[in-house]
């Protein structure tokens, strides 16, 4: 930060068009090569709600939407008292003055730079007609990209777009507005917050959830079934969109169990198919991805991680699913992968989908509600890496004698054939079986023979996990920085960011930190994993919420105990400043390790 | 060219291990001749099931299929079809199956009218489990959860689908083959979600709607003129011709020819999306992007 950023917040009630406010001054941004990591925090998204959203620009990739807002635009009068104390001192504060009363505002801090923007005087005095209050959004959104000296030509470009189809007068009159916001500014606003300037290369300005979407598509998605739960729809509404020209079948059911099982016997019948759900709802899909592990079929879930237990923080972050992933009744093989933020989320994504069906298993894609609904830039997402592996698998059933579904293999991956082949009908069952696919239980159950089959079947299955791992397609832990510091932060999935924020302003203070951060959480190869936690002199976990799942899950898997924590379980991400600040804390018990 | 097939050709591998004299076996040998009946090979047909006696019906069956989880085979059959819709789906399961824990699977896929079959084997009685009282016990019914008698009311399927936008409502009784192929093999025939419910008695639970209850309590719609084509109809016999009455409908309650499912997403489905191209071109992720800049 300091300096090399700055920090914008937007607030209001819920249909204040805080969104498209934002939305607007992201892109404007992103198309002239600025990066952007933009947090929006809304209660449940119903009308009167208080809204808003915090953007960070900068000239390098944003790690952190940051803590102190520098320029504000505030709708309406729950705001001043929210965000008005936020503000970094000399900050710019807009107001919607037709809302918020000066006395109100402007009392509340004087280190601070008010300015009330009066609309319908402004309107008036300029001669537009056919006006109506809720324009000031896009009034306030010209004061707003004025002050950050950006340039003006996109958004007004983002405006006629958005308004073509309303007709010419429509476009001139919001685009007007827009101009009176900014020459308002131009000419009352002579503080400077720093200004950033982009490389004219445009990015991708994007939530994690549509690069999932985008990423599933591109790993050849066929078949997409959900049950809305938030933070998880925006995958269901980004697909919804190119259901039709990209020929993906899309389909809302009545419920996850439907939604699941849905998954499982598209993925059966040799479709690429995926569902996406957060907590509660993955709760009721538990059964079915139990059966896509009985029945070996692939089965791709997006699990999207909110505050609980029960409904719990619906639409606020947490990241404490990782033991719900891996939980099922028995022993059933799968895959969890924890991306770390949007970028990453779309290569996961198409990855999992390979994964799914090289090892004809569910994999689970651990999202929370933080990477799932932030906006950032991306440079760009190169569709070029995306490879379709199908693993064994073919449409024709050319063999000799029966067809064995789940023939005994080396590597306990049997040859898939798709139904439909002529010659080699098979029934997948729940129940455990033999090699055809023939049921062991009822009559057989406990007689000499079912045991031993039992026995090897449920290997073969479990022999997946080592196999994924021996064929080096589970990733050990990264280690990033000197390995030379005292201390280590150790992370998992969208806690990345904000771990390797507070490690660069730790480095400004002269405190050197590394980082640990693992992408694959379930199965992790021992190994190398231990190889990894052994470089680090002392580990401090940092994690999204009260009870270090990923600690839990790494003494399960490898029995090394990390026994110092950072968490946060309020609802809200980390931010660097967060981290630092209870770093030292803990520092300040133990000795602060300075290099 | 592919030859028509017999019932015995579609026989499975693995002998049935219902009880002796369990109406299911009836069941399959029905299935199995109006499968032949219908001209269909066995790889062009997947029959899926949930958890029961009733549901153990595809392993007995020379034909691809699924046996899944408890209540959930329609949204594996519906999954199954929609990837690959050229092979016919046919669900079976029983009445715990599709009555109870998967009944809202039921009502859904009904108004939903992908074009696949589902065959509910009715015992009014939860085999597998040893004899529990099930969505369609009949009131005051004694079973093992409930010794002193169900006190509850039976659901009643067929008035159920039929309000449930079902396009296809039947009723066969596994002791009259004849007609249940006929029922069966129409049932396939038509485009859309087809619902039979198949009185299959258990004979080890089940002590009140015994094979011999069937024929005496049944008779046969097309033999009374029933008009197929009028709900209204269909509802009035549904409703009047319950368990307790002595009169108990079978036959095709109602069938319409409204659009089925794959229909309305004539575009994605114009091929199995089993067989599409897997991936996005490189001219396409230019345009994906583009919505993002
Ligand atoms: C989730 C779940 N709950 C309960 C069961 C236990 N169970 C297995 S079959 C069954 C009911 C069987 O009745 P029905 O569907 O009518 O089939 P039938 O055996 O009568 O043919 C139950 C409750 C289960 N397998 N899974
Ligand atoms: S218990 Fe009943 S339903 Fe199950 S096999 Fe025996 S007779 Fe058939
Ligand atoms: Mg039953």
């Amino acid at each position: 930060m300091s300096g090399k950023n700055v920090i914008v917040r937007i607030a209001g009630a819920a249909g204040d068009g805080i969104a498209s406010t934002g939305e607007i001054l992201g892109k404007t941004c992103s198309r002239m090569g600025l990066n952007v990591m933009a947090y929006n925090s809304f209660q449940s998204a119903i009308r009167g709600g208080h809204v808003w959203l915090q953007m960070a620009i900068g000239a390098e990739k944003q790690l952190c939407h940051g803590e102190e807002p520098e320029v504000v635009l505030l709708f309406n009068k729950t705001s001043p008292s929210v965000h008005v104390p936020d503000v970094k001192s000399g900050g710019i504060v807009f107001y919607n003055a037709a809302t918020i009363k000066k006395e109100d505002i402007e009392s509340i801090r004087d280190d601070v730079n008010f300015y009330g923007l009066d609309f319908k005087s402004m309107v008036d005095e300029a001669g537009l007609t056919g006006v109506s209050p809720i324009m000031i959004n896009t009034m306030l959104s010209g004061a707003m990209v004025q002050a950050l000296d950006l340039d003006t030509s996109i958004p007004l470009e983002f405006i006629k777009h958005k308004f073509q189809k309303k007709g010419d007068q429509v476009v001139d009159l919001n685009q007007a507005i827009f101009n009176l916001g900014a020459d308002w500014t131009k000419n009352n606003v002579n503080e400077h917050v720093f200004q950033p300037k982009g490389d004219g290369k445009a990015k991708l300005f994007m939530t994690g959830n549509e690069a999932m979407g985008l990423g599933l598509a591109a790993g050849g998605l066929k078949l997409y079934s959900a049950y809305p739960m938030s933070p998880a729809t925006g995958i269901l509404h980004y697909l919804a969109t190119i259901a039709q020209t990209d020929k993906i079948v899309i389909k809302q059911v009545e419920d996850e169990l439907a939604a699941m099982n849905m998954v499982v016997g598209a993925g059966t019948a040799g479709v690429r198919a995926a569902t996406a759900t957060a907590s509660g709802g993955y709760c009721l899909m538990v059964e079915a991805v139990g059966l896509a592990s009985m029945l070996e079929v692939p089965a791709v879930c997006v699990v999207v991680s909110r505050g609980g237990p029960s409904t719990g923080v619906p639409t606020k972050q947490e990241q404490s699913d990782i033991d719900l992933c891996i939980a099922g009744n028995g022993d059933s093989p799968r895959f969890v992968v924890a991306p770390k933020d949007p970028e990453d989320a779309f290569y996961q994504a198409a990855r999992a989908l390979n994964m799914a069906e090289k090892y004809q298993i569910p994999v689970l894609i651990l999202s929370d509600f933080f990477l799932s609904e932030h906006f950032e830039t991306i440079d760009d997402l190169d569709f070029g890496k995306v490879e379709i592996e199908r693993g064994k698998f073919s449409t024709e059933w050319e063999g000799e004698g029966r067809y064995k579904r789940y023939e005994y293999t080396e590597d306990g991956v049997s040859h898939r054939v798709r139904p439909g082949a002529k010659g080699a009908q098979y029934v997948p069952c729940s129940d455990e079986h033999n090699e055809f696919g023939h049921v062991m239980s009822d009559v057989e159950a406990g007689l000499p023979h079912a045991r031993e089959e039992r026995v090897k079947m449920h290997a073969k299955r479990m022999k997946k996990m080592e196999t994924m791992v021996s064929n080096g397609d589970i990733e050990a832990p990264t280690l990033e920085g000197d390995e030379n510091t005292e201390t280590t932060f150790m992370t998992w999935g969208s806690s990345y960011s904000y771990a390797k924020e507070a490690i660069n302003l730790l480095a400004e203070e002269g405190i050197k930190v590394n980082h640990l951060h693992f992408t694959d959480v379930y199965p992790m190869p021992k190994e190398a994993t231990l190889a990894q936690l052994k470089k680090c002199k002392r580990i401090v976990s940092v994690e999204n919420n009260m009870c270090n799942s990923l600690c839990r899950e790494v003494l399960a898997q490898t029995a090394f105990e990390v026994t110092e924590h950072i968490n946060r379980w309020d609802g809200e991400p980390f931010t660097g400043e967060y981290i630092v600040n209870e770093f030292k804390k803990i520092a300040a018990k133990k000795e602060l390790a300075k290099v | 060219m592919t030859t028509t097939l017999e019932a015995k050709d579609f026989k499975g591998e693995v002998h049935p291990d219902w009880c002796p004299g369990c109406g299911d076996f009836g069941v399959l040998n029905v299935l199995q001749r109006a499968l032949a009946e219908s001209g269909l090979q066995q790889h062009e047909v997947a029959v899926i099931s949930g958890i029961g006696c009733s549901s153990n019906l595809p392993g007995f069956i020379n034909t691809y299929g699924m046996h899944t989880l408890h209540g959930r085979s329609l949204p594996n059959a519906q999954g199954f079809k929609l990837a690959h819709h050229d092979m016919k789906v046919i669900a079976v399961g029983g009445d715990g199956d599709g009555y109870g824990i998967g009944v809202g699977h039921l009502i859904h896929a009904m108004r939903r009218n992908i074009d696949m079959t589902d065959i509910v084997m009715n015992n009014s009685i939860y085999g597998l489990t040893t004899g529990q009282t099930s969505p369609t016990s009949g009131e005051g019914m004694k079973t093992k959860s409930t010794p002193f008698g169900n006190p509850e009311l039976p659901l009643n399927p067929i008035s159920m689908a039929l309000g449930s936008g079902a396009s296809f409502v039947a009723r066969a009784f596994s002791g009259n083959p004849k007609q249940a192929v006929e029922i069966y093999k129409a049932a396939i025939a038509h485009k859309g979600f087809a619902l039979v419910d198949t009185f299959s008695p258990c004979v080890t639970f089940n002590k009140v709607n015994t094979a011999q209850f069937y024929r005496e309590n049944t008779y046969d719609l097309a033999a009374e003129g029933h008009d197929a084509s009028d709900l209204q109809a269909a509802f009035k016999v549904a409703t009047e011709d319950t368990y307790a009455s002595g009169r108990i409908a079978t036959g095709i309650f109602y069938q319409n020819t409204r659009p089925c499912y794959e229909e309305t997403e004539k575009d994605t489905l114009a091929t199995p999306i089993c067989d599409h191209e897997l991936g996005i071109t490189a001219d396409r992720a230019e345009e994906l992007k583009a919505r993002f800049k």
